[in-house]
C-alpha cells in the first residue's frame, strides 16, 4: 500500500524479457478454448450413437439388474426383465384377455389334465415342430448329431431338454426357488436327493458334468419322454396351477450342452451372466450395471414360421376380448395379426435415479417410463393425463398388480393373537375398522392403489368387485364399541390402567418410511391404543420374526400367477412362519380355512370354487389375521410412437407385442432437443468483462 | 530412505490387518449369514434354499477357529482370501468381485482422472490469477463463488447441473455411460464439470492463501528487487515455493481416483466402482463392501507413503529418515 493509501496492484517493473506478452490472457483464452470445445464436439443430449436413430429399436430403462439369467433360479421382476424375453415358454398368456388366459406357447396347446389312478394327475405336451435354440458357442464344441442338430447346425428343441430343465430345478444344489410347488411332479424331490446323496458320497461323481451326473442318477418318473416332440407329466396329486408354472422360465428348455459349457470356469461366464434360450430375443450384450442389449432371434419359431400364426407370436385379434379402452381399441386394431416380434433390437440402460430417467423420457430418449413421484401433478391430471403430456402425443395406460399389501398381526402373540380367544379378535376387527387405506393412498400413493377388501386383488378369479368387507370400512363408533366388548374401555388395558400397548414392527429405519408407518399408528391412538413403532434395520426385524417377537407388521405380496390359491395360502397353517418358516408370517392356522384351501387348490374356475372361496373369505373377514390394505396401481407412460403397450401387472414377458414408429420417434427428439447455444456466449463475455478490465490495469500500470 | 519406505509400509500392513479384523467383526455383528443369505434370495425363498445358499457362498462355516474346524472357518477365510487377493464372489448375484472391480476401474478413471486434472489446474490457475489480483473486485467474486461452491451439497449441483445442462440448454446427456470414444465425452462432460464445480472453491481458498503467504515473504521481495516481473515471481517463484502443502492435498487423493466417486458416479449412472460400493450398500453385498473398504485401506496407506516421497522430490530440504 502506498502512502496515500492507495492499493498498489503491481510493482512497476520494466518489460525486460516480453514473456508476460505471450502468456497475457492466457487463461480467458484456454477457458474460451475449452469451453468451445465442450460445445463443438459433445453440444448435444443424445444418450446414444446417431446411426441408432432409425431403427424400430425400443429404448427403456432399468433399475435394479438382474441377479441371476439362470432360468431355475431367475425369481424376482429384475431377472424376468431379460430372462423372460429371451427364454420361451411351454405355455404363455393371452396378452390381451382379463382375467388371464393361458394359450399355447412352445407347446401347441395347453394341455388337459389327465386323472390317473391313486389321484395322480397326467399333463401330456406337444411341442410345435422346428424349434430351436439360439445360436450359440456351447453348441461349436464336438461332433453335430444330426439327432439333436438342423442341417444348418442350429440346435433342435426336445423333450428331453424339458427333463433336463426340471431336472435342474430339483438339483439342489442349483438352489431352485420353485421346488416346492414343482415337487408335486412324481418322484422330483426323490430325484433331487438321490443326486445329492450320490454327490456327497461319491466325490468322482461329484467332479463329473452335469449332465453325466443326471443321466447316471437315472430317469424322473414324473415325466416321460414320448418322442422327440411329446412328452407327459404326472403329478402325484392334483395341482392345477402347475400350468402355470409352464409359463414361466423355471420350466424353459435347457440345453445340457449349455449348462455344462457355461460353468463359470476357465474364462466363461456362468449362467447367471449368460443365457442360451428359445424366446423371441437373444442377449447380445450384458454388460448389466449399466447397458443391456437384445435382438430379435431369428432362429425362433415365430420368426421362422410367421404363417403359423402361432397364438404367441402373433398379436391376437381384438375378437373376445373384453375391458380394452377406445384408445386401446385403436392402438391394437391395426396390429391384430402381425407377426411378433415387431422390434429389431431392445436397449435397455441401466438408470438409478429417477430424476434424470424421468427427464430422458421426456426427451424422447426412452420410450415408456414411470411416473417419478417428483412429476406426478405435471403428468396426471384428475385421474388423466394432463394437457402438456397429452399434447405431446404421450399415453397413460392404468393397471392394477396382481398383489395385495397387508398389516399383519401375529397371530402366536399372547394379546393380538389367537391364544387371547374372543378378545383379541375383537380388538384385531376394532383396529381394522379405523385403518383408512384409501386416505393413505391418496398421501402416499398420489392415488396409486385401490383400497383392498379381502387378499385377492382384481383380475384373478374370486376378487368381487361389489364384495366391501364391514371390517374394512372406516366405523369409528363400531370400532369403540368393539374395543370396550374387548375388555378395553376407550383403548385402556384394565391390568395397567393405561392405554393398550402394542408394537408395530418394521424393516425400515428412514425417515420417509417412518411418516408412512406412522400414520396406521395415528389412526389407532384415536381409539386410545397405544401403538409403538419399533423400526429396526432389515436383518434385526428378519430376527425377531425368526424369534416370534413381533405383535404387527406390514408385508406385501405379489402373484406369481393369476390364480386364488396364489394368495390364500399365505393364511393357511402349514406356511406359518413359526412352524415351518413358511411365508404366513401373521401365524395364522385356522382347521377349517386349512380345509376349505385344500378344497379350493385343486378345483377349476366354477361357481363352486367360487363359493368355497367365500367361505374362506368369510373366516378371513371374522378372525382378521390381515387388515387388508390396498392393491397398488400402476401408471405407466408411454410416447405416442410406441405401438401395443398393455400392462400385465404380473411379471410376464409382453414386450414382444410392442412396436414402434421410428421415425415418428426421430422427428421429435429432433425437436424437443435443439441445444440453447446462446448462454454459452454470454457466459464467455461475462468473463472476458471480468477479467479484460483487470488485465487492462495490469498492462496499463507496467506501461 | 528405503528403510524409512519399507517402515512405513510395515506399519501400514499392521492398519490393514486391523482394518480386515475389525471388517469381519463389524460385518458379521451387523447381520448373520441367514440375514445375508435372505437378502440374497429373497423374501419367497424356501428355508432349503437358503440353506444351499449359504452352502455355494461358503457362509455354512462356523464363525471362528475351534475344534475341528481350526483352518475351514468363516474368520480364517476372511484374511487368507483378503490378503490373497481371492475376493471372493457378491453376495448380491454371485459374480467373482475381482471381475466387477475390473469391470468398474475403467469407468471410474474415466471420470476421476479427467476431474483431478482439471480441477487441479482449475483451482491452481485460478488461486494464483486471484493471488495475483488480490484485493480486487474479482479476488472478492471469487471469494464469495468459493465459498457457494464449498456450502452447497454436491447433490444439489448434480441435480441442478442435470436440469440446467441437460434439460434447459440440452448440451449434455442427463446420466448414462457409454465407453466407446464417439460417446465418452459426451458422458463424462456434464459430470467432470459438476464435480469441478462442486470441488473447486476449497481448493481455490486453500490454494490463494498458500499463495498468499509466499507472496510476502523475502525471497520474493528479493527477486522484485532483482527486477523479475510479477508474472515470472507468480509461475517461477512463488508457484514452486507453494507445491508442499499442495502436493499434500493432491498425492493422497492419486490412489483414490481408482475408487472413484461414490455421489457423481451414483448420480450420473456411471458404472464405476463408487457407484459400485453404493450399490453394494443398498443391496447389502457385504462382500463387496468388504473387498471395497480393504481396498480402500490400502490405498490409503499408499497414499501416506506417496505423500511423503513426494515432499522429498518437490523439497530438498525434506529427508525421510
Amino acid at each position: 500500500m502506498r502512502a496515500d493509501g492507495q492499493t498498489v496492484l503491481f510493482a512497476r517493473r520494466p518489460n525486460l524479457r516480453g514473456e508476460e506478452s505471450a502468456q497475457r490472457g492466457l487463461l480467458p483464452v484456454l477457458l474460451g478454448t475449452l469451453i468451445a470445445a465442450v460445445l463443438a464436439l459433445g453440444c448435444t443430449n443424445r444418450p446414444y450413437a446417431d446411426e441408432e436413430s432409425h431403427e424400430p429399436i425400443l429404448y427403456v430403462p432399468y433399475g435394479e439388474p438382474p441377479k441371476t439369467l439362470d432360468p431355475a433360479v431367475a425369481y424376482s421382476t429384475a431377472d424376468h426383465v431379460v430372462t423372460g424375453k429371451v427364454y420361451d415358454t411351454l405355455l404363455d398368456y393371452h396378452y390381451l384377455k382379463r382375467p388371464f388366459e393361458l394359450i399355447g406357447g412352445l407347446a401347441e396347446h395347453v394341455p388337459e389334465a389327465e386323472p390317473l389312478e391313486g389321484g395322480r394327475v397326467r399333463y401330456q405336451f406337444r411341442l410345435r415342430e422346428d424349434l430351436r435354440f439360439a445360436r450359440d458357442a456351447c453348441f461349436e464344441e464336438g461332433p453335430k448329431d444330426p439327432a439333436r442338430f438342423t442341417e444348418d447346425g442350429a440346435r433342435r428343441v426336445l423333450a428331453t431338454d424339458f427333463l433336463f430343465s426340471l431336472s435342474r430345478v430339483a438339483d439342489p444344489a442349483v438352489g431352485s426357488p420353485v421346488v416346492e410347488p414343482l415337487s408335486h411332479i412324481d418322484g422330483l424331490v426323490a430325484w433331487g436327493e438321490r443326486l445329492a446323496a450320490r454327490r456327497k458320497n461319491d466325490a468322482e461323481f461329484a467332479k463329473r458334468r452335469v449332465s453325466q451326473q443326471y443321466q447316471e442318477i437315472g430317469a424322473l418318473s414324473g415325466f416321460e419322454v414320448l418322442s422327440d416332440r411329446e412328452f407327459a407329466i404326472t403329478l402325484h396329486s392334483p395341482y392345477p396351477q402347475i400350468l402355470y408354472w409352464f409359463a414361466m422360465p423355471f420350466t424353459t428348455p435347457m440345453a445340457f450342452e449349455a449348462v455344462d459349457y457355461y460353468t463359470g470356469e476357465g474364462g466363461r461366464p456362468s449362467l447367471d451372466e449368460h443365457a442360451v434360450g428359445t424366446g423371441p430375443f437373444v442377449l447380445k450384450r450384458y454388460d448389466k450395471r449399466a447397458r443391456i442389449v437384445l435382438e430379435k432371434n431369428p432362429d425362433w419359431y415365430g420368426v421362422r414360421h410367421p404363417e403359423w400364426r402361432a397364438p404367441a407370436a402373433t398379436f391376437p385379434s381384438l375378437e373376445g376380448v373384453t375391458g380394452l379402452s377406445a384408445a386401446n381399441i385403436e392402438d391394437f386394431a391395426p396390429l391384430a395379426g402381425r407377426s411378433l416380434p415387431m422390434l429389431t433390437r431392445i436397449e435397455m440402460r441401466r438408470e438409478e435415479e429417477t430424476i434424470p430417467t424421468f427427464g430422458k423420457f421426456m426427451q424422447g430418449y426412452y420410450d415408456t417410463s414411470g411416473i417419478a413421484r417428483e412429476s406426478f401433478n405435471r403428468v396426471v391430471h384428475e385421474g388423466g393425463l394432463s394437457a402438456e403430456m397429452a399434447e405431446r402425443g404421450m399415453r397413460l395406460e392404468k393397471s392394477v398388480v396382481p398383489a395385495v399389501f397387508y398389516l399383519g398381526f401375529n397371530m402366536d402373540d399372547p394379546v393380538v393373537g389367537s391364544a387371547a380367544g374372543e378378545r383379541s379378535r375383537l380388538l384385531r376387527q376394532a383396529m381394522s375398522l379405523v385403518t383408512n387405506s384409501e386416505e393413505y393412498c391418496r398421501l402416499f400413493l398420489n392415488g396409486r392403489g385401490l383400497p383392498a377388501q379381502s387378499p385377492l386383488p382384481p383380475g384373478l378369479f374370486g376378487y368381487e368387485e361389489d364384495y366391501k368387507n364391514p371390517y374394512r370400512t372406516l366405523n369409528f363408533e363400531e370400532a369403540r364399541r368393539l374395543l370396550a366388548q374387548a375388555g378395553y374401555p376407550g383403548g385402556i388395558d384394565p391390568k395397567t390402567k393405561r392405554p393398550l400397548k402394542l408394537t408395530f414392527d418394521v424393516a425400515d429405519t428412514s425417515p420417509e418410511s417412518r411418516v408412512r408407518f406412522l400414520f396406521w399408528t395415528n389412526q389407532w391412538r384415536k381409539l386410545g391404543i397405544n401403538v409403538e413403532l419399533s423400526a429396526t434395520n432389515y436383518n434385526k426385524f428378519q430376527e425377531k420374526v425368526r424369534d416370534g417377537a413381533y405383535q404387527i407388521f406390514q408385508w406385501g405380496w405379489v402373484a406369481d400367477y393369476p390364480d386364488p390359491e396364489n394368495f390364500l395360502f399365505l393364511l393357511t397353517g402349514p406356511m406359518a412362519r413359526s412352524a415351518s418358516g413358511g411365508p404366513n408370517t401373521a401365524n395364522f392356522s385356522d382347521p377349517e380355512f386349512d380345509a376349505l384351501f385344500g378344497t379350493m387348490k385343486t378345483m377349476e374356475n366354477t361357481e363352486e370354487r367360487l363359493e368355497v372361496i367365500r367361505k374362506m373369505r368369510a373366516i378371513l373377514e371374522r378372525e382378521r389375521p390381515w387388515i387388508e390394505l390396498f392393491h397398488p396401481e400402476e401408471y405407466a407412460l408411454a410416447h405416442g410412437w410406441l405401438r401395443g403397450v398393455k400392462p400385465a401387472g404380473l411379471s410376464i414377458a409382453t414386450t414382444k407385442y410392442y412396436g414402434v414408429d421410428a421415425v415418428a420417434r426421430e422427428q421429435a427428439r429432433r425437436e424437443w432437443n435443439r441445444p440453447i447455444l446462446w448462454p454459452a456466449w454470454v457466459f464467455l463475455a461475462l468473463l472476458a468483462g471480468l477479467i479484460g478490465p483487470l488485465i487492462g490495469r495490469y498492462l496499463k500500470e507496467r506501461t | 530412505m528405503l528403510s524409512y519406505i519399507l517402515r512405513r509400509f510395515a506399519y501400514g500392513a499392521l492398519v490393514v490387518l486391523g482394518v480386515l479384523v475389525f471388517l469381519f467383526f463389524l460385518f458379521f455383528a451387523v447381520a448373520t449369514p441367514d440375514d445375508i443369505a435372505r437378502r440374497s434370495v429373497g423374501e419367497k425363498a424356501t428355508p432349503a434354499v437358503i440353506e444351499q445358499w449359504k452352502i455355494n457362498h461358503g457362509y455354512d462355516r462356523p464363525l471362528f477357529p475351534g475344534p475341528g474346524h481350526y483352518k475351514d472357518n468363516l474368520f480364517v477365510r476372511h484374511m487368507t482370501s483378503m490378503l490373497t487377493f481371492d475376493l471372493g464372489r457378491s453376495d448380491a448375484d454371485g459374480v467373482p468381485i475381482k471381475q466387477r472391480i475390473a469391470e468398474g476401474a475403467g469407468p471410474s478413471l474415466a471420470l476421476s482422472v479427467p476431474l483431478f486434472f482439471l480441477e487441479l489446474f482449475v483451482s491452481v490457475v485460478v488461486s494464483l490469477f486471484v493471488a495475483f489480483f488480490r484485493e480486487t473486485y474479482f479476488d472478492r467474486i471469487v471469494l464469495v463463488f468459493s465459498v457457494f461452491s464449498m456450502s452447497v451439497s454436491i447433490l444439489l449441483y448434480i441435480i441442478g447441473g442435470q436440469f440446467l445442462f441437460g434439460t434447459v440448454l440440452r448440451w449434455f446427456p442427463l446420466s448414462g455411460f457409454d465407453s466407446s470414444p464417439s460417446l465418452l465425452f459426451r458422458f463424462l462432460a456434464l459430470p467432470v464439470l459438476v464435480g469441478v464445480f462442486a470441488s473447486v472453491g476449497s481448493s481455490i481458498r486453500f490454494y490463494r492463501t498458500v499463495f498468499l503467504e509466499e507472496v510476502h515473504k523475502d525471497y520474493v521481495r528479493t527477486a522484485r528487487a532483482k527486477g523479475a516481473s510479477e508474472l515470472r515471481i507468480m509461475l517461477k517463484h512463488v508457484l514452486p515455493n507453494a507445491m508442499i502443502p499442495i502436493l499434500t492435498n493432491v498425492v493422497m487423493a492419486i490412489p483414490f481416483l481408482f475408487t472413484g466417486s461414490l455421489l457423481l458416479e451414483a448420480g450420473f449412472g456411471i458404472p464405476g466402482l463408487g457407484a459400485l460400493t453404493v450399490e453394494a450398500i443398498n443391496a447389502n453385498d457385504f462382500s463387496t463392501l468388504r473387498a471395497m473398504v480393504f481396498i480402500g485401506s490400502l490405498l490409503f496407506v499408499l497414499g501416506q507413503v506417496l505423500t511423503d516421497i513426494a515432499y522429498t522430490i518437490v523439497d530438498p530440504r525434506v529427508t525421510l529418515e
